[in-house]
């Protein structure tokens, strides 16, 4: 309690004029009130981002390894986290794993990416005609709750049984949250900074580049991220339904085949590279986040 | 930029020639636009203005730049029509500074924007250096009231260079040309910064700074200073006067402080309210000081043309 009357009087001194700065500091003092002898608790909101994860993980970890030891699951059945671990490393060792990573990101990069461009491409449509906004208004309506999984059995009837129509099924899962989006970013813009371009003489496609797309990017890149949720659904989804193609099979595959052949720990070293590669891709996203509509003042951290 | 070549073509003295020594036309001009720009006393910026600053420019011959003959401007709202502007006339000259005054709601930024081109009246044509088809461009460079005018993605010199960019400047030029507004409107030191963080009266610089680097035949202000603090506007007001008197850029200005309208302007429209006409033109470019009798008169000639227009005269600032 000392130490927050402490805090309370320094700030009376430093900057007493802010109304309502007292009680601000009950929670969160300012760093020139920390002076390195005042002993505050090592409080959890303080610690870097990294080491508070990792701390969650371990703990989820604990959590597992206990289970293992008080109830001895079936082996045959459940894996605990030595075994997967050791299955993780071994699969990475031996190339399956990366293989088999490579083969789904490959085919989700790909699907992705037309899939991103589609939805860029309707949303120019719908922006500059309205013939282009009905359409793009009513496939939406239509296509985007459809969970993508189902038009697989007509993906494969059109491109038979290979990555063509994963790429499809990805492409179609992603484009319409994408074009949601971004028609919502772009209606969304300030209309006194559509003004302000208009009056600089922006038309047509520079209005588009260099106002609307940056303008909507907060919008853009939670369509991206809802883009990537469904897409990776996607792909892992359709690479178990139909295993192999086109001779190397991707992660959905590896996990159905371990569990096939009842490798269990195998199974759960494929859904831990699943977890990390989502992971992973959500921090990129996030540092682009950072880098831009943060930085730029447009969406807080 | 069609216009912006056929109206260089046409030729004439630069914006900024305040000396009028130099002949319409003279090739001259080229070059010595900056120590024309800043013939005027005052701190003056280091830098050299790029070449074809002064380039930008509006022949002499007609001293008419703006006119309004009965426009009429009305919003079809789903249910109602609500009739803004019932008849404005009046004139504007090249280098002129007018101040449209009124009380709120009454159409002025209604006719701003009608002027600026984001807006058709619906009857009575505005002509503006000749044409009256007019479409939103860099010639008449708004200013708008809001802070969030500026590209939040964009540094304060990308705000100000990439208009530039956009009108046909090279990269480099238009990067020297935003350096020297921005110091002339005292934000040299703030370029690299974000809009987001800078304060309320820097932001409004930045567009200040932004369109006047356009070299606009005409600026149009709406409330420009309307949100900021008393000193803040204060301040502006006396920087947007310097650099006026220095570009002798045409200033088409909103606002609903008569005090504003009296120190910054050459004559003052006063609109009543809507569906609004123009109650009265006053000229104030021969009033002295607020210590000139007559000033106090046209203060309160004003203050009863829109008391009389408006019971809520608490808007009004005197
Ligand atoms: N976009 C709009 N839609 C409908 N009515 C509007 C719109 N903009 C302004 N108005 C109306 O037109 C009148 C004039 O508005 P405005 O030009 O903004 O006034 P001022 O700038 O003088 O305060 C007001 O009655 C206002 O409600
Ligand atoms: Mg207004």
């Amino acid at each position: 309690m000392s130490n927050s009357d402490a805090t309370l009087a320094n700030d009376k001194v430093s900057g007493a004029d802010e109304t309502g700065g007292d009680r601000r500091l009950w929670w969160r003092p300012p760093p020139t009130v920390r002076t390195p002898g005042s002993h505050h608790p090592l409080s959890w909101s303080k610690l870097p981002t990294l080491v508070r994860r990792l701390i969650v993980f371990a703990v989820l970890v604990a959590f597992w390894q206990m289970y293992m030891s008080v109830k001895h699951p079936n082996p045959l059945l459940f894996s605990g986290p030595a075994a997967a671990a050791t299955a993780f490393v071994d699969g990475w060792r031996n190339g399956q794993i990366a293989s088999a990573t490579a083969t789904t990101l490959e085919v989700l990069l790909i699907g992705m990416a037309i899939g991103l461009a589609l939805g860029l491409v309707f949303t120019i449509l719908a922006t500059v005609s309205t013939v282009g906004k009905d359409f793009v208004m009513l496939m939406t309506a239509m296509l985007n709750p459809l969970p993508s999984i189902a038009i697989l059995p007509l993906a494969i009837i059109w491109f038979g049984l290979n990555n063509n129509a994963m790429i499809f099924v990805i492409a179609n899962a992603v484009a319409w949250p994408m074009a949601i989006n971004m028609s919502t970013g772009f209606t969304t813009v300030n209309p006194t900074l559509l003004m302000a371009a208009r009056n600089l003489g922006l038309r047509r496609w520079r209005m588009i580049k260099d106002v609307l797309l940056p303008a909507g990017l907060p919008f853009i890149m939670s369509g991206v991220k809802v883009s990537w949720a469904f897409g990776w659904r996607t792909v892992i989804a359709a690479e178990l339904i139909f295993g192999t193609a086109g001779g190397s099979g991707g992660l959905g595959y590896y996990i159905n085949t371990s569990q096939y052949f009842l490798k269990v720990p195998d199974v759960f070293a494929g859904l831990i590279t699943i977890a990390i590669i989502g992971i992973a891709v959500e921090m990129l996203l996030n540092l682009f986040e950072r880098r831009t509509v943060v930085r730029w003042g447009m969406q807080r951290a | 930029m069609a216009s912006r070549v056929a109206r260089i073509k046409k030729g004439g003295a630069p914006v900024g020639d305040t000396t009028g020594a130099d002949a319409p036309g003279d090739p001259s001009i080229e070059g010595t636009g900056p120590d024309l720009l800043l013939s005027a006393n005052g701190p003056q910026p280091q830098r050299d203005l790029p070449a074809r600053a002064a380039s930008n420019s509006l022949p002499d011959s007609d001293s008419t730049l703006l006119s309004l003959e009965h426009v009429r401007i009305s919003y079809r709202l789903r249910r109602s029509v609500v009739e803004a502007v019932g008849d404005a006339t009046f004139q504007m000259d090249r280098h002129e500074r007018l101040m449209l005054i009124g009380p709120s709601g009454c159409g002025k930024s209604t006719l701003l924007k009608a002027v600026a081109g984001f807006i058709e009246p619906e009857g009575g044509t505005i002509r503006f250096d000749g044409r009256s088809d007019l479409t939103p461009g860099p010639d008449r460079a708004v200013v708008f009231q809001e802070f969030d005018q500026l590209f939040p993605w964009r540094t304060v010199i990308e705000n100000v260079a990439y208009p530039l960019r956009v009108t046909g400047h090279e990269r480099a030029e238009a990067r020297q040309r935003a350096e020297f507004f921005l110091e002339m409107t005292g934000l040299a030191a703030a370029a690299d910064r974000h809009p987001h963080e800078l304060s309320g009266g820097m932001k409004q610089r930045v567009a200040i700074a932004r369109a006047l680097a356009l070299e606009p035949a005409m600026l149009l202000m709406d409330e420009p200073f309307g949100s900021l603090d008393a000193i803040t506007r204060v301040r502006l007001q006396g920087e947007l006067k310097r650099i006026a008197d220095r570009t002798r850029v045409a200033i088409f200005f909103v606002t609903h402080s008569i005090l504003e309208a009296l120190t910054l302007g050459d004559r003052i429209v006063v609109l009543g309210s809507p569906p609004s006409h123009v109650r009265t033109v006053v000229d104030v470019r021969e009033l002295g000081g607020p210590t000139d009798p007559r000033y106090i008169e046209v203060q309160q000639h004003l203050h009863e043309q829109l008391g009389a227009t408006d019971k809520d005269l608490s808007g009004v600032e005197l």
